[in-house]
């Protein structure tokens, strides 16, 4: 009966077209089914998925969350930058999870504390983070300490802070079996998300909040501080993306991420029926969702840049 | 104070006045009419496109795709001079290239009634891709010299640029205020529904907005094409973000049916003239971002802050009517009668 039941839902024609546009493409071209060139080419689009996944918490209370893909820049940049001034790499990163979750912090004492469309606000704070990301490098500078490395600023815009150890950058490549370690930090963090969703009383309050924010005030519900928590919550993914790309590329740059706003929300969008109605949506769908868009948009470009490489 | 509250734009316009004469103060280069006229040039395109945007926004709907609408544009400009069409024809091509692509949007969105949003992110991805598509991805760079004559032509030393651009939003902006089908854009925004029951024809208001919002990202292509003289394959990228900042900042409500054309108007000078002055007070360029979205925030924050201490004040003045009509609480009708014309 549930079977039945799942079957019939929205997931299931997500998991359905994606099944078709996967064999539709391994027909094309047999080379493209392998389980493992299908699982590493998740990597491209860890991100995505991380800042969909945290965006989603948002989109259930009725919010929404744009400066997500600025946080994947300004956790990156922090990262780089704590690790230049004399930071231990793994403290950079804690670093950059901490002032990445703050980013969102801000977000969500403004959204609390005002009645002003979150479009509007975080779209603000986009522009603010991102600025923040791309002008902090040259403060640090001026400070003495060398952000730009050997190449100078020219080289700086080119190629990022570089140089991080090669224990940190490994990470992203690395992996359990077929399973690349940037899907196993998608996968925790999915499985985190939808465990405060469906087994806490926080998570019932966002689905609430959604729905009517002001019977959730008059039922007692803290409507400020879940929001702020959420917002958190939703940053905090986004720094986790920052500091998976930065290890993916090798390098810390402001601008890692940046491309992914419409991708982000497009999944988000693909994997709930509902974007207005905060409360009708389902979670696990946002990982169908992006597996469709992204294999549907890149896979057979991303397989021939793969096969040419070999 | 209440004109200030129901005009978000004077409000954003004294901001812009006290930083012009700060930054004026700083460096009197600022303040030499070459450089305030530039600033008003180079406002133009994003000008433009917030007037598009606002339309749209003006129903409670949202357009992402007005960007890649006037890169489009611009790519057909500069592929039909090209190809040696003249230059009024080719100027008419690419509005009609604007048109069209917002035609689509508006035809998703009422015929199929896909939500804005989602159908706007769908068809921004198809425009860039046609964009690649049309110039294999190529910039156009030879385009021939007769467009740029277009922006270096000047009267009274301004470019004719800048006096058409703004007669359109002067003419936006009367349209808005005495055009029937101008005030359904307000009563659709408004109230759909209600929009409906009264016999509105909420479907073509909605259409024309989108079509609208097309046609005005093509007029900020020509402006675009004619000022820079070829066409990056980035044309209008990152655009519909900045045009709906502009709107917003203006004092347009994304909630629908509260705004202006000299929101955008004002809201465009305003995001321009502040990277000017960080140029001006030798801030490097990339702290542009930074500071315009911390300027967005602050004014949206100030600009509710404000409303809230207009509404505290109007509901005291009411409490204190109250009081003073509670001796002739004996006579109810004369009571609520005076309260009722304080209210109005």
């Amino acid at each position: 009966m549930i079977a039945w039941k799942w079957l019939r839902s929205w997931e299931a024609v997500l998991v359905a077209a994606l099944a078709v546009e996967l064999l539709a493409l391994g027909a094309i071209n047999p080379a493209f089914l392998s389980v493992e060139n299908l699982l590493f080419s998740t990597s491209d689009f860890a991100h995505v998925i991380l800042g969909a996944l945290g965006l989603t918490l948002v989109v259930i209370t009725a919010g929404i969350d744009i400066s997500g893909v600025s946080i994947m820049g300004l956790a990156s940049i922090v990262l780089g930058l704590s690790w230049v001034a004399g930071a231990d790499i793994w403290l950079a990163v804690l670093i950059a999870l901490a002032v990445g979750s703050l980013a969102g912090t801000f977000n969500g004492l403004l959204v609390a504390n005002t009645d002003v469309n979150p479009l509007v606000l975080t779209l603000g704070s986009m522009f603010m983070f991102a600025g923040i990301a791309t002008g902090l490098p040259g403060v640090l500078d001026l400070l003495g300490f060398k952000a730009y490395g050997a190449g100078g600023f020219a080289a700086y815009q080119y190629e990022g802070i570089t140089g991080l150890p090669k224990e940190f950058t490994a990470l992203a490549h690395g992996g359990l079996g077929w399973v690349p370690n940037p899907l196993i930090a998608v996968l925790l963090f999915a499985l985190v998300l939808s465990l405060i969703l469906h087994r806490t009383r926080f998570g019932r309050y966002l689905y609430l909040i959604g729905v009517n924010p002001n019977v959730a005030r008059y039922s007692g519900v803290p409507v400020k501080s879940v929001i702020v928590v959420v917002y958190t919550l939703s940053a905090f993914g986004a720094a986790i993306a920052g500091v998976i790309l930065t290890s993916y590329f090798t390098s810390a740059r402001s601008d890692l991420g940046s491309e992914a706003l419409l991708n982000i929300i497009t999944a988000v969008v693909l994997g709930s029926a509902a974007f207005a109605d905060g409360a009708k949506i389902a979670f696990i769908p946002k990982l169908t969702g992006v597996g469709f868009f992204e294999s549907g948009g890149k896979a057979p470009s991303r397989w021939a840049r793969k096969s040419a490489r070999r | 104070m209440n004109r200030i509250v129901k005009n978000r734009e004077l409000l954003v316009l004294a901001i812009l006045g006290v930083l012009i004469v700060v930054i004026g103060a700083i460096s009197p280069n600022f303040l030499r009419p070459t450089t305030l006229i530039n600033i008003v040039n180079s406002s133009l395109f994003l000008m433009l496109i917030a007037i598009g945007e606002m339309f749209v926004i003006l129903t409670r709907g949202i357009d992402v795709s007005t960007g890649a609408m006037a890169g489009l544009a611009a790519v057909i400009l500069g592929v039909s001079l090209n190809a040696g069409v003249p230059l009024p024809v080719a100027i008419v091509l690419a509005l009609l290239t604007g048109l069209a692509a917002g035609a689509v949007n508006a035809v998703g969105v009422t015929a199929f009634r896909v939500p804005p949003i989602i159908m706007t992110l769908g068809s921004l991805g198809i425009y860039r891709g046609l964009m690649l598509l049309i110039t294999g991805g190529s910039w156009i760079e030879t385009i021939p010299h007769s467009i740029k004559s277009v922006a270096a032509f000047r009267v009274a030393g301004i470019p004719a640029l800048v006096w058409i651009s703004l007669a359109i939003a002067v003419a936006v902006a009367f349209a808005l205020k005495n055009l029937k089908q101008a005030r359904y854009l307000y009563a659709v925004g408004d109230n759909e529904e209600g929009a409906f029951l009264l016999g509105i024809p909420v479907k073509a208001t909605v259409f024309s907005a989108y079509c609208l919002s097309g046609l005005f990202a093509g007029a900020a292509a020509v402006v675009f094409v004619a000022q820079i003289g070829f066409v990056p394959m980035q044309t209008g990228s990152g655009q519909e973000l900045k045009a709906i900042a502009a709107v917003v900042l203006g004092g347009v409500s994304l909630s629908g049916g509260v705004g202006n054309s000299m929101s955008a108007v004002v809201g465009a000078l305003f995001l321009t003239a502040v990277d000017s002055m960080m140029i001006f007070l030798k801030i490097p360029g990339f702290w542009n971002n930074a500071v315009g979205g911390a300027i967005l925030l602050a004014v949206v924050f100030i600009d509710y802050r404000i409303r809230c201490a207009v509404k505290d004040e109007q509901q005291r003045a009411r409490a204190r009517e109250m009081d003073q009509s509670t001796p002739e609480r004996n006579n109810p009708t004369a009571g609520s009668a005076s309260v009722m014309g304080k209210a109005t």
